[in-house]
């Protein structure tokens, strides 16, 4: 019984190629088909074409699979070069595929290598997926399948992003990103936003903030600051946005004219570096101010405006580093460089409000951020 | 003696499964991970030190990520390492630049302004000034003689940084001591270094640019240092790589130290990578089992795309690898058969071949030995901590991160208490103190235990 059967589905597609479509389970699958990573031999010929397995990849391919509702509707394609056979075929399509066990696994995995390993360290359930199978001439017509198959350009990530918040059930390092994707989203859209409209999204082109960096912000702060609390109360997502949106809102009066009609070509401060600097800017406010307004966040962002050239001028980052506003990039270097210069003047006008007695009166102790222990 | 642990991110996930190999289900690194002083009970160490160059920023960039970089200036070092609790509340938290970070500079990226604030801003209880690392190191030179004229620059930027560090920093007196790095290319250099610190007013001084002098040059510098400066200004070693050379450093009334060695000899060092005191008060070590992840470790990878080692067979030899092991530890399997499913599987791994391709290699035999050593001796049943209770046999697996930190932090542990016992802390009545007598009963009955070999 070295003979495996499987009702299957003939597609006509080409005179020279037979391509099959069937239903088989993850342990079959490893009886007939094998993974042929790439490698020389001693004189340096080629075979096999395989990546090595990432190791990340299959741990996320089989927490998901493990889960009672996993689904794998996209096919393992497999391709032979012999030792099967297309049996009862009817006008239909519908027939029987014969692969002949005998002599090892007849075929090589061209594409779906990872998810056939994750399918193999699923111990609990035994999966059926489907196998989609070509019958190729020869090894090299098999190679070239690879290639072809292989070759694909992935979705672009400002796509991706914005499809997040609409799935579900997404491995960590997405889920991080799916919340600030629904935040900015709600930023670009909410009618009580102050960036309504202002973000560069993959539906809204003419937007004028990367996404990518008002999402960055968010990601900052509910990893490492004032968010990480507020994301967790009941109304944690509204908390949130409101908190962002009053916050650009207090960004966008203070530096009035350096916002409005400006592209990140124009001005830094609707660069990603400029927003990327503020945002951790908000967090200072957030923390020693309690500022949670935009009338309060204006009032900690009222000292930087004699020190900032977001359009013109040149940064005074020290006096050995003195930068033309131009040369800020949106590179980490620049973003730390331009934070730290920032909050410095902040911090220092935090320390003057709070000993002055006039202002300490109308300031009260700011409430403690509750430390994460 | 204080040992300061210095530290970068050191900690280990509480719940990580050691028999899938996974970490704590939705767990967020950092937050829900656990210094050693948590994860042990006690702190392993009698004080922290964070480097600038660690936390990293604009200058150079550092282990902490920019979000973390940015928490820790905001909220100050205290938080961030969790030292906020009552019981380290006392714990001192040392800071300064790291200069091996820079070394190739011109001149530190830190100005003593910047450093001050980065200080105070992170509300450290010691910093020390900027300095720069001074290399060719000649100990024969007699006083001041000598030294290239790079190295007498260094000299100079060091302490003007010095000078300029205790200015900027005065406005925080009563709740920071700054430190005055000395830094020199002889012993006569480093004493004439650390004269002008004290004439600037310091009061503490710390010795830099230790890392690559023997332990016997460092002594040469401290006695000449020792010569000149006050009996009362303490002194500090800053990165001192010769941890387990403390025993010997007594006659030089050293204040503190910091180090990170016995947590980097963990998974950095060949074969002494797990610490276990013994009866007279020093340290024996042993050498760790490799069982590397067959899919993540590189050598085992290129092997794999040279075509070398199929990855099923690989990950088929880990399984069996790990499950000798652990029988192994239960009592149910031999320790030849188990050295040498372990040894199959761990040879490719350190030598990068597989163990066919390596006959009668004496490295290989060199290997079989030592774990032969670990295994049958199988020291982390003589260890109580809470690392080597809870982890059993796991502990002694050179396998990914939170096997080898969780190893690195139990030889704190060993280490702190080897620490507490040399004769200039035996006056001290420390909380942690070690006492080689305690029955078990009395160690299980407080978390701040010391492992001690039960011999």
């Amino acid at each position: 019984m070295t003979a495996l059967n499987f009702p299957a589905i003939r597609a006509r597609q080409s005179e020279t190629h037979t391509v099959l479509s069937f239903a088989a389970l993850a342990s079959e699958l490893q009886k007939f088909a094998l993974i042929e990573r790439v490698a020389r031999d001693a004189e340096g010929a080629l075979s096999g074409f395989q990546r090595p397995q990432i190791a990340g990849h299959i741990r996320e391919i089989r927490d998901y699979l493990e889960k009672p509702e996993a689904i794998l509707p996209n096919p393992i394609v497999v391709a032979f070069t012999n030792s099967v056979k297309v049996k009862d075929e009817r006008p239909d399509g519908r027939c029987t595929v014969e692969i002949d066990t005998a002599y090892g696994a007849p075929g090589l995995v061209v594409d779906g290598q990872q998810r056939l390993t994750a399918l193999g360290q699923v111990e609990e359930k035994d999966f059926q997926v489907f196998v989609s199978a070509i019958i190729c001439r020869d090894d090299e017509e098999l190679r070239r399948q690879f290639v072809l198959i292989n070759n694909t350009r992935p979705l672009p990530k400002s796509l991706i992003y914005e499809l997040l918040p609409t799935v579900a059930g997404l491995p960590r390092r997405l889920g991080d990103r799916s919340v600030a994707a629904e935040i900015a989203a709600r930023l670009n859209y909410d009618e009580s936003s102050s960036l309504k409209g202002k973000i560069y999204q993959h539906t809204n082109p003419t937007g004028i903030i990367r996404d990518t960096a008002i999402q960055r912000v968010i990601i900052n702060s509910m990893s490492d600051g004032v968010m990480r609390e507020m994301i967790r109360e009941p109304d944690g997502n509204d908390l949130s946005f409101r908190l962002i949106s009053e916050f650009y809102r207090a960004v966008q009066f203070v530096f009035r004219s350096e916002w409005e009609e400006h592209t990140p070509k124009t001005s830094r401060l609707v660069h990603g570096a400029g927003i990327m600097a503020l945002g951790y800017v908000m967090e200072v406010l957030a923390l020693l101010d309690g500022a949670r307004t935009w009338q309060e966040f204006s009032r900690g962002l009222a000292c930087l405006v004699d020190g900032t050239a977001w359009t013109s001028g040149e940064w005074n980052f020290a006096d050995s580093d003195r930068r033309h506003w131009k040369s800020i990039q949106n590179v980490n270097r620049d973003i730390v460089t331009l934070a730290q210069y920032l909050i410095g003047i902040v911090r220092a006008d935090v320390k003057r409000r709070r000993s002055t007695p006039t202002d300490a009166s109308a300031d009260p102790k700011p409430p403690k951020v509750a430390s994460a222990t | 003696m204080k040992f300061i642990f210095a530290d970068s991110l050191d900690h280990v996930d509480p719940g990580y499964d050691f028999l899938r190999d996974r970490y704590s289900e939705g767990r967020t690194p950092y937050w829900d991970d656990a210094y050693p002083h948590e994860i042990m009970g006690y702190a392993p160490y009698k004080g922290m030190l964070v480097s600038r160059g660690i936390v990293g920023g604009a200058a150079v960039g550092g282990k902490y990520t920019e979000a973390q970089a940015m928490r820790f200036r905001r909220v100050g070092a205290r938080e961030f390492l969790r030292l906020d609790k009552p019981q380290f509340k006392e714990l001192p938290i040392f800071g300064d630049c790291g200069a091996f970070t820079y070394h190739k500079e011109d001149k530190p990226p830190y100005t003593p302004e910047d450093t001050a604030e980065f200080y105070d801003d992170a509300k450290f209880t010691h910093g020390c000034s900027v300095d720069h690392i001074i290399f060719d190191f000649d100990e024969s030179l007699k006083g001041f003689e000598g030294g290239t004229e790079e190295a007498r620059r260094r000299f100079e930027i060091t302490l003007e940084n010095a000078s300029a560090f205790r200015s900027a920093t005065a406005h925080m007196s009563g709740r920071f001591t700054p430190m005055g790095v000395i830094q020199g290319w002889s012993p006569g250099s480093m004493a004439e270094g650390a004269r002008r610190l004290v004439s600037m007013g310091y009061d503490y001084l710390a010795l830099g640019g230790t890392v690559p002098l023997k332990a016997s040059q460092i002594k040469a510098c401290l006695a000449a240092i020792r010569a000149v400066v006050p009996e009362k200004t303490q002194l500090h070693i800053l990165g001192f790589a010769k941890a387990d050379e403390i025993d010997t450093f007594g006659p030089f009334k050293i204040t503190s130290f910091d180090t990170t060695s016995p947590l980097i000899r963990a998974f950095k060092d060949a074969k002494a990578n797990y610490y276990l005191p013994t009866t007279s008060g020093k340290l024996e070590y042993y050498t760790a089992i490799r069982v590397p992840q067959a899919l993540e470790n590189p050598k085992l990878i290129r092997l794999a795309k040279r075509g070398s080692l199929k990855q099923e067979q690989l990950v088929s030899m880990e399984k069996d690898a790990l499950a000798a092991l652990r029988s192994y530890d239960r009592g149910e399997a031999q320790l030849d058969e188990t050295l040498d499913i372990v040894l199959a599987y761990a040879a490719p791994a350190v030598m990068g071949a597989p163990l066919e391709e390596l006959p009668d290699a004496k490295a290989v035999k060199d290997l079989g030995e030592r774990y032969r050593r670990t295994l049958s001796d199988r020291p982390w049943r003589k260890c109580s901590c809470a690392i080597c209770q809870a982890l059993s046999i796991e502990v002694v697996l050179f396998r990914a991160s939170n096997r080898n930190k969780r190893r690195g932090i139990h030889n704190l542990g060993v280490y702190n208490a080897l620490v507490n016992q040399l004769p200039a802390n035996s006056d001290r009545n420390d909380s942690t103190q070690f006492s080689s007598d305690s029955s078990q009963a009395e160690r299980n009955a407080h978390s701040s235990f010391l492992c001690s070999a039960s011999v």
